[in-house]
């Protein structure tokens, strides 16, 4: 079944587009990769999937339902989340209240019962810690609760990303160049992480990415942007193979090359 | 009804006309600041404030020398213009160094209550220099130019009304359409000008470009503030008495304007501030005489202020402004 | 030696034996010499050392609670100086409430507004033109003014009337990016003062400049609240309930959705935090204690007019958070009560004392200088210094610490019941 089915999604800012004519469909609990050279167009297209930019044309449906036009928070609120490729953390929160902050729609306190410290409102607080803790605990983070945000590792800030979307309980999740930044070792671990944890916290991942490596290893299904259009999609091998693919990230001379 | 709003229209143009000018110019210092730092400037009306002071002290002290109606009126208004200017944007450059530099990496909260804090100061400084030299704040100027004309539009069409207006409102006028001209050819045309384009639109970029950004932002604060403070002489010349607070409700006035033109565009700041000066003026003449007597002129201020949410709802980017969206 | 001092100073006992030697004498010296404005000030400091001790949160709060409603009134009863001690007392309260209100707006959802006391107009209005005869002029029903009973429910209406009115500029503002607020809020601030300088006409609702006189005072069972130190107590309770709110919220969900605006709008959103309804109710909820404390500065002055509201009053207010720490309430405290001591203690205090020596020829000031007149001057100089040099304030805020031991058993425990369950289903299932 398709969690997330994407139809002639074009997005033009002024004279220039950005995407055009994207169509794409996301099986249930696959990991997907979204490729392509720089200025491709990949974040432009998750931006459109969470709501931060209206496509100028083209539908997204989720689970079958449009969410064109929906705001990020109610994007969110339906069951997709995401990462950033620039980290966007709570810098002066502490890396327990990031995790939080993530739960706030699935917390039901009121004004009344915040102000009362009724106990239904406190022993939803508690359990939500508890599962904050948990979320952290999986990715090996609970040893800096108390810390800021922004003193972690860039490696454990960009888990920590992950960690606080997946606290919103997606559906989706989409990850903006998770590796980023990060060195092999930690590359590895995420690799590994990313695999584990669709499984676990039954979410499907979408995740644009450089590190060809990470992507060949972990996705089921590869789409190749180029220029804003989508020039490839196919499993690892078929990309690997594609002469298009070959042609937009190394250049037609690469292709001829090969060919000789 | 109509036909009244008519009779007084040609008066309305003209004063119009002259505080527009004054909101222009000030809402140029607010757009260029705002441009190249995304930072509103409040101590901006303060400067204004203080070029309308120091303005105000060199005509007095050239008066006051004796020999000072032997000199032309005109020569005697460039030399108070040119002082003016050279003082004020030092000032600005100053208040950037101090105040702001030392902020433009932390929050924008952070430097936007700096800039609260230096146009106390401002007030308060030109306040306590102002009553110790003259004994009170409240400072009235020698009168310059202010012989009155009428026009006699009533006689070419009679629907309107005679206007009249001081010579002062040419003067006024002129210069500010010259500052502007001069401006935008400055920023349009010269390597500075060039360069303050560049850092406006990103700062990293154009310091990879090798342009000495603190040099840009510098010169930005030294041109915005000069021409703020030479406006500020202008308005006392025109207006004639000036106290410490005169620079915030104005400020805010032209800060509306550079909104209305689109923040960060310099020709839209000087269409926002004509625009604005002519509505207000409107208002201040026919808000009574719209609303069946219920609000007056007093309001007008009210109005100034509805307009910029009328703006920001409707259209934020501003009338002459591109939409700007965050990089995500 | 010094070391050793700074043990001494640790130990429990010692810092007890310290503090209750401290309060005995400011509290006695206030008591025995009155006019002794340096005892009363040292005595409220006692609270503040209170806060930097090493006790137990509740203890602190039994003491502090102590001091507040015992022994700051009973030293300062001690003579006739005790009203304007109470006076000085209810306005460093009243303040401390706005503060902490602007505290939620500016410090923790990052909005600044800097036209707060528009929404203290607003509460102060709302029961002066009740309180009056002012409401006959456009009521269509009813007995005005209200008698004095009211009081105790226009706090509540005050808040909600500074609620709405938050909300009516927020909507429009809040929408776009934030720089604009700043602008808006200051041009707000200023427009509600003209509104009520010039509401007297067509229908008279504010008698415009001249002010609401004769305030009807609050009646509580029948006895009239007029002097300074049953304000002082009537403050006192709506302090600490607001102290009490702030405390809540700050580390509820809502806090949190303040703090994660204000860190990042963007991955705030992408929590599916809602941005304009959270910045709103920040918005709202601030101003609603600003607007409480409206209605209680109107009764005790028993007169208000559009003076009292200026520009210069919601700077006074941005002042004491930023002074304080922005985003942390025991900052906000801090601040607003040092400020307000500030104004109307040692300016006039000092200005007067300069005012005698200038008459006794030792030494004079011209008046341009007068401390009073200084306010402007002395606060840009705070707000730029605070905001280079110690952006945090007097009292940074501090995140909440979570107890990692406890949740983690917690943690277990969950894990282990949830275990223990599913084993029962396979068994059942075997």
């Amino acid at each position: 079944m398709n969690i997330l089915e994407v139809s002639n999604l074009t997005k033009k800012f002024g004279g220039l587009t950005a995407n055009s004519n994207i169509s794409m469909a996301v099986k249930q609990g696959s990991i997907t990769a979204v490729i392509g050279p720089n200025g491709a167009g990949k974040t432009t297209f998750f931006n459109m999937i969470t709501g931060v930019y209206q496509p100028t044309e083209g539908e997204i449906l989720l689970e079958g339902k449009s969410i064109v036009g929906l705001k990020p928070d109610q994007v969110a609120k339906r069951g997709i989340s995401r990462t950033f490729q620039n980290i966007r953390l709570f810098g002066e929160m502490t890396v327990i209240e990031n995790v939080l902050v993530g739960m706030h729609t699935h917390l039901r306190g009121n004004l009344l019962g915040i102000f009362l410290n009724l106990p239904n409102t406190r022993k939803e607080e508690s359990e939500a810690e508890v599962e904050a803790y948990r979320l952290l605990e999986y990715f090996n983070l609970e040893p800096f609760i108390n810390e800021k945000a922004s003193s972690l590792s860039y490696g454990n800030q960009r888990k920590l990303e992950i960690a606080r979307a997946l606290a919103t309980k997606p559906k989706l999740l989409l990850l903006d160049e998770p590796a980023a930044g990060m060195n092999p070792r930690e590359t590895r671990e995420l690799t590994e992480v990313i695999q584990r944890m669709g499984k676990e916290f039954n979410v499907t991942v979408i995740l644009i990415e450089h590190d060809m490596k990470l992507v060949m290893e972990i996705s089921e299904h590869i789409v190749v942007l180029d220029h804003g259009e989508k020039i490839a999609e196919g499993n690892p091998d078929e990309i690997r193979s594609n002469p298009k693919v070959i042609e937009a990230y190394l250049g037609k001379a690469a292709l001829e090359l090969e060919k000789r | 009804m109509f036909q009244e709003m008519l009779q007084t229209l040609p008066q309305v143009i003209i004063d119009g006309l002259t505080l527009g000018s004054v909101y222009a110019v000030v809402a140029l210092g607010y757009t260029m600041v705002y441009g190249i730092l995304q930072l509103i400037n409040f101590a901006h009306g303060e400067i204004f404030m203080t070029g309308a002071y120091i303005g105000t002290a060199v005509l007095l002290i050239i008066l006051g020398m004796g020999f000072g109606s032997s000199i032309p009126s005109l020569l005697l208004l460039i030399i108070a213009l040119v002082i003016t200017a050279l003082c004020t944007g030092l000032l600005g450059m100053g208040i950037e160094r101090v105040a702001y530099r030392p902020v433009r990496r932390a929050p924008r909260l952070v430097a936007l209550i700096t800039a609260v804090g230096v146009s106390f100061i401002l007030q308060d400084v030109v306040r306590i220099v102002a009553e110790i030299l003259t004994g009170n704040y409240i400072v009235t100027g020698p009168s310059l130019f202010s012989k009155q004309i009428t026009i006699p539009v009533s006689s070419f069409l009679s629907v309107f009304n005679d206007a009249s207006l001081k010579v002062s409102f040419f003067i006024v006028l002129i210069c500010a359409i010259g500052m502007m001209i001069s401006l935008d050819f400055f920023v349009n045309k010269t390597k500075w000008g060039t360069a303050i384009r560049a850092v406006s639109m990103d700062r990293e970029t154009a310091a990879l470009m090798s342009i000495n950004v603190n040099k840009v932002i510098a010169i930005t604060f030294f041109i915005g503030s000069s021409l703020g403070g030479a406006t500020g002489v202008l308005f006392a010349i025109q207006y004639g008495t000036i106290d410490p607070y005169i620079g915030f409700i104005l400020g805010i006035k032209a800060f509306i304007a550079a909104v209305m033109g689109g923040i960060g565009n310099i020709r839209g700041a000087m269409f926002g501030g004509f625009l604005l000066g002519l509505i207000e003026m409107f208002a201040s003449a026919n808000l009574s005489l719209l609303t069946g007597g219920i609000f007056g002129a007093e309001y007008k201020d009210v109005f100034a202020f509805a307009i910029l949410i009328l703006v920001l709802l409707f259209k934020p980017e501003g009338l002459l402004g591109k939409a700007a969206t965050e990089k995500v | 030696m010094k070391e050793k001092l700074s043990m001494l100073l640790q130990k429990k006992s010692v810092q007890i034996t310290l503090f209750t030697l401290f309060i005995i004498v400011t509290s006695s010296a206030l008591y025995f010499s009155q006019k002794s404005v340096v005892s009363f000030l040292l005595l409220l400091s006692s609270l503040l050392i209170l806060y930097y001790m090493n006790l137990k949160v509740v203890t602190k709060w039994l003491i502090a609670l102590g001091l507040l409603f015992i022994l700051i009134p009973f030293a300062s009863s001690g003579g006739p100086a005790f009203h304007s001690y109470m006076e000085v007392a209810t306005m460093v309260g009243i303040y401390i409430a706005m503060a902490l209100g602007l505290n939620i707006v500016v410090g923790m959802a990052g909005l600044l507004d800097l036209g707060f006391v528009a929404f203290f107009a607003v509460g102060a209005y709302s029961y002066s033109i009740f309180a009056t005869s002012q409401a006959s002029n456009f009521m269509p029903f009813g007995e005005y003014p209200l008698s004095g009973s009211t009081f105790w429910g226009f706090l509540i209406i005050g808040g909600i009337m500074a609620a709405i009115a938050g909300v009516l500029i927020g909507v429009p503002v809040l929408r776009v990016k934030g720089d604009y607020l700043a602008i808006v809020t200051l041009a707000f601030g200023e427009i509600i003062r003209i509104i009520f300088n010039n509401l007297d006409r067509p229908i008279n609702f504010t008698n415009g400049a001249m002010g609401i006189a004769s305030i009807t005072p609050p009646n509580l069972f029948g006895l009239e609240i007029i002097y300074p130190n049953q304000y002082y107590f009537i403050v006192l309770f709506i302090l600490l309930f607001t102290i009490f709110a702030v405390n809540r919220l700050e580390h509820s969900k809502i806090g949190r959705a303040w703090k994660a605006v204000r860190e990042n709008e963007i991955a705030a959103q992408a929590m599916g935090i809602p941005l304009v309804k959270t910045k709103l109710l920040a918005f709202a909820l601030g101003a609603s204690f600003s607007g409480i404390m409206g209605v209680v500065f109107a009764a005790k002055q028993q007169f208000i007019d559009p003076t009292s509201f200026t520009l210069l009053e919601s700077f006074t207010i941005l002042v004491m958070v930023v002074l304080g720490g922005m985003g942390s309430v025991p900052g906000a405290i801090l601040g607003a009560a040092l400020v307000t001591i500030l104004n109307l203690q040692v300016l006039t205090e000092l200005t007067n004392w300069l005012n005698q020596l200038s008459l006794q020829g030792v030494i004079t000031i011209p008046d341009a200088l007068t401390p009073a007149k200084l306010q402007r001057f002395i606060f840009g100089v705070l707000l730029v210094i605070f905001a280079i040099y110690r952006t945090k304030g007097l009292i940074p805020a501090k995140n909440k610490k979570f107890d990692v031991e406890q949740i983690k058993e917690r943690a277990q425990k969950k894990a282990a019941i949830s275990n223990i369950g599913s084993n029962d289903t396979d068994r059942v299932q075997a």
